[in-house]
């Protein structure tokens, strides 16, 4: 088993594109693409709006809110916008099946970084807060000087979860047609070839561990040491824990 | 979308879920079965495999890291990728309905190994300190007093399992697995010429209704293992 | 700020990148038409397995020359298939005979003179065991009252009326007066199966039905999925009678086959089926494989049958 799709995944053939058969490379293009959009989406949504909320302490039922979203089975939410979505959709595009995908991603993607954005710059010490006012910062300044830098781990945290949540979830896109490394599973699954459908599998895996680090290299070079170290030698929050940080929230 | 595409007055109304239940009673409440019992089993087994091997984390520091790195990348490899991936793994057929349970145990176990283990970790070690000076061995130490002071680190960790463990199983549903997935392949196959909304609606909102309930039970587990909370709050 | 402005720009970035890629899949048709034939023009959608499937666009290009420019995955003969259709996304699909979205949005069937598709007349398979005398003679009964029409208004119930299947199973068995209490079935217990598509459970439902008013005690288990799934459950013996199509379960069996008549799908049925399965008679009725394009399609091209499909492009 090991052998054939260790075959499938090596055979050259299998990576380019025909009119018939679109290629690993191809569907690993429109796979990063549904991810790198509904992540910009949600960067631009969640982070600045997670920063005000923890910097002003407005507004934190909104974090509450976006966190309840989680209970709602992501299938079923895009089954429901693509039978809403997609009958005002005519002609050669694939606008009616990527919009909804593109919804359930954002939506999936906004609470890990909202809530980690707020978390992270209400984490950070009262003191290094007042001291920052106390130098004669204005409350942007503190926000964006030292509030953000501060809560930059926390925030990176969130962000890879809602990554990995995000690539994980672009799979079932293939269920409602569109492309992506999901095809390779859910076409494998109907043509019984299963070396195809597991090497789709693995594929999706390596893509979101492949993810992961590169995130993880950033965050390296961008988090400041100073802060950093505080939090190599605590047990920081990594993705899996990120979640856990809307529990102090409430 | 405009309002014309929700007709509010037909038995196709997203309203009409309810009725749409009624009609469908014992084959839904057969897969809300299904749904609540792949949602919580491997919640159970995860937190089983998890408290020995926190526990095994927290006590040789050299173990901790190595275990962190595996789980974690157990974590990130994505729940449909899991299910596919098990059945030649376990040398289970193809669409095993074990694939599912076995799966969601992977990551609720990776999940909750983590929780444990830094929920073990945030016991104030003069608690630890004075329960050895009060004679307990190592093993009755752990289970009567450092545990119980986990608890509520470990009880948000087994929420969060549990309601996201709710939402991917509904994706087995689409692989072909009996549970309230189901509904939405239901739906999605008679709205081929015009939307039909009750078994999509239907299936949002049960399975939001198990999120919530489960969610709420593994809260009053909490409430009744750590009464010392209460008291502390009464105060 | 400085991450602030970074954030953004990379944001941009990424917007612009991914709408490249996330369109390229679709951008790149049309166009490839001039001068080749009418099919190398159109985009062609339908399940996965349709495209390695013997029948399937080997078939098509083997028996009628066809060639389409570009194989798009679809579903099963459902919503996607027939709502890519409708609004344009391809121009022709792999739909099912029966399936009653095929009338509601005037498309229409292309022949198939050449009989690319196999025959897919309705057959019940049975568990050897249970097959007395008795469920024959309940099972045979319907499957000749069975006939493509009548399965394609009951479908239409299903779909479009959003009757429940079981409910549409008894007024049928009424209606041709196949409901009558009895003892024929008496003493047989058998677990009927069906794969999740409508019209698949209406035939498990009828089948069902009338055997417990024949006295037999029936559990249903509707709605299994593929059939990668239940095949195995029936031939282990988990599931006893399932209605099945003569030319899909053959293929099943026997990729190889090449028989495509009813008769002769049905007499090779008969021996690719393992020991302990029979195939009782095939109805009349047939729910197979169809090239569907749009009205449309058809009358800019003139078309009529699969073959013309493979006409030069005017």
């Amino acid at each position: 088993m090991i052998g054939s799709v260790l075959g499938w995944l090596l055979d050259p053939e299998h990576w380019r594109s025909t009119p018939f058969d679109t290629g690993i490379w191809a569907q690993l293009g429109a796979h990063v693409g549904f991810t790198l959009i509904a992540l910009a989406i949600a960067v631009l949504l969640a982070l600045p709006a997670g920063l005000v909320i923890g910097h002003t302490g407005r507004g934190s039922w909104l974090v509450s809110a976006a966190n309840a979203v989680r209970a709602l089975p992501t299938v079923g939410v895009l089954v429901l916008l693509v039978v809403v979505i997609s009958p005002h959709f005519y002609g050669r595009t694939n606008a009616g099946f990527l919009i909804p995908t593109e919804i359930v991603l954002v939506v999936l993607a906004v609470p890990p970084i909202l809530s980690n954005a707020y978390a992270g710059v209400q984490n950070v010490p009262p003191q290094v807060r007042d001291a920052a006012f106390g130098m004669g910062m204005t409350g942007p300044q503190v926000l964006g000087r030292v509030e953000l830098p501060n809560a930059l781990p926390l925030i990176f945290s969130g962000f890879r979860s809602a990554m990995l949540q995000v690539i994980a979830t672009a799979t079932i896109a293939s269920y409602v047609t569109l492309g992506g490394l999901g095809r390779f599973i859910y076409d494998g699954l109907a043509q019984k070839d299963y070396p195809q459908m597991i090497g789709g599998a693995v594929l999706v895996a390596a893509l979101a561990l492949i993810s992961d680090l590169l995130v993880a290299l950033v965050q390296r070079y961008a988090v400041s040491r100073g802060v950093s170290r505080r939090f190599r030698t605590d047990t920081g929050p990594d993705s899996r824990t990120a979640v856990l940080v809307e529990e102090d929230v409430r | 979308m405009s309002v014309d595409v929700l007709p509010l007055d037909a038995s196709s109304s997203p309203l009409a879920f309810w009725s749409y239940f009624l009609d469908h009673r014992s084959t839904d409440l057969g897969w809300l079965w299904d749904h609540t019992w792949l949602s919580v089993v491997p919640v159970v087994v995860g937190l089983v495999l998890a408290l020995p091997l926190g526990w095994l984390a927290r006590r040789h520091a050299w173990v901790y890291p190595p275990m962190m790195s595996v789980t974690g990348l157990l974590y990130t490899i994505p729940s449909i990728a899991l299910f596919v991936l098990i059945p030649p793994l376990f040398g289970l057929s193809v669409l095993s309905p074990l694939q599912v349970p076995i799966a969601l145990s992977v990551y609720s176990t990776s999940l909750l190994v983590r929780v444990v283990a830094d929920g073990l970790a945030a016991v104030p070690s003069e608690t630890v300190q004075a329960a050895t000076a009060l004679g307990y061995r190592p093993l009755a130490r752990f289970t009567r007093v450092e545990l119980p002071i986990a608890v509520p680190v470990i009880t948000a960790g087994l929420r969060v399992a549990i309601v996201a463990n709710v939402s991917i199983v509904a994706v087995a549903g689409t692989i072909g697995l009996d549970n309230l997935g189901r509904l939405f392949d239901q739906g999605f196959t008679l709205s081929v010429n015009e939307p039909y909304y009750p078994p999509i609606v239907l299936g949002i909102v049960l399975c939001v209704l198990l999120a919530l309930v489960l969610d709420a039970v593994v809260l009053v587990v909490d409430r009744l293992l750590t009464p010392w909370r209460r008291a502390v709050a009464a105060r | 700020m400085k991450t602030t402005t970074l954030i953004a720009a990379a944001a941009a970035t990424v917007l612009t990148l991914g709408g490249v890629s996330a369109c390229g899949s679709s951008s790149s048709d049309s166009g490839s038409g001039s001068g080749g034939t009418v099919a190398s023009g159109l985009i062609f959608g339908g399940p996965a397995e349709f495209k390695t499937r013997t029948d399937g666009i080997p078939g098509l290009q083997k028996t009628y020359g066809v060639k389409f420019a570009k194989y798009t995955v679809t579903d099963t003969g459902g919503p996607v298939t027939v709502g890519a259709l409708k609004r344009g996304q391809i121009d022709a699909a792999d739909l099912f005979t029966t399936d009653p979205s095929i009338e509601a949005n005037d498309f229409v069937v292309l022949e198939d003179p050449k009989s690319n598709f196999k025959a897919q007349n309705i057959v019940p398979i049975i568990n050897k065991t249970k097959a007395t005398d008795g469920t024959k003679q309940v099972l045979n009964a319907i499957q000749a009252k069975l006939t493509t029409d009548g399965l394609g208004a009951l479908l239409d119930k299903i779909q479009n009326d959003k009757e429940d299947p079981d409910a549409v199973a008894k007024e049928w068995l009424d209606d041709q007066d196949l409901d009558g209490a009895g003892t024929l079935a008496k003493g047989v217990s058998l677990t009927v199966g069906s794969a999740n598509f409508p019209e698949n459970v209406v035939l498990a439902d009828i089948y069902a039905d009338a055997l417990s008013n024949q006295g037999a005690t029936v559990t249903k288990k509707l709605n299994i999925g593929s059939r990668e799934k239940y095949y195995p459950a029936l031939k282990s013996g988990s599931l006893d009678l399932f209605p099945e199509y003569t030319g899909t379960i053959l293929a099943y069996l026997d990729a190889t086959s090449t028989v495509s008549t009813p008769d002769d799908v049905y007499a090779a049925l008969a021996k690719a089926l393992p020991a302990n399965l029979v195939a009782l008679d095939k109805a009349d009725a047939e729910d197979s494989d169809a090239v569907v394009v749009t009205k449309q399609t058809a009358e800019k091209y003139d078309l009529k049958s699969i073959a013309d499909l493979a006409r030069t492009a005017k």
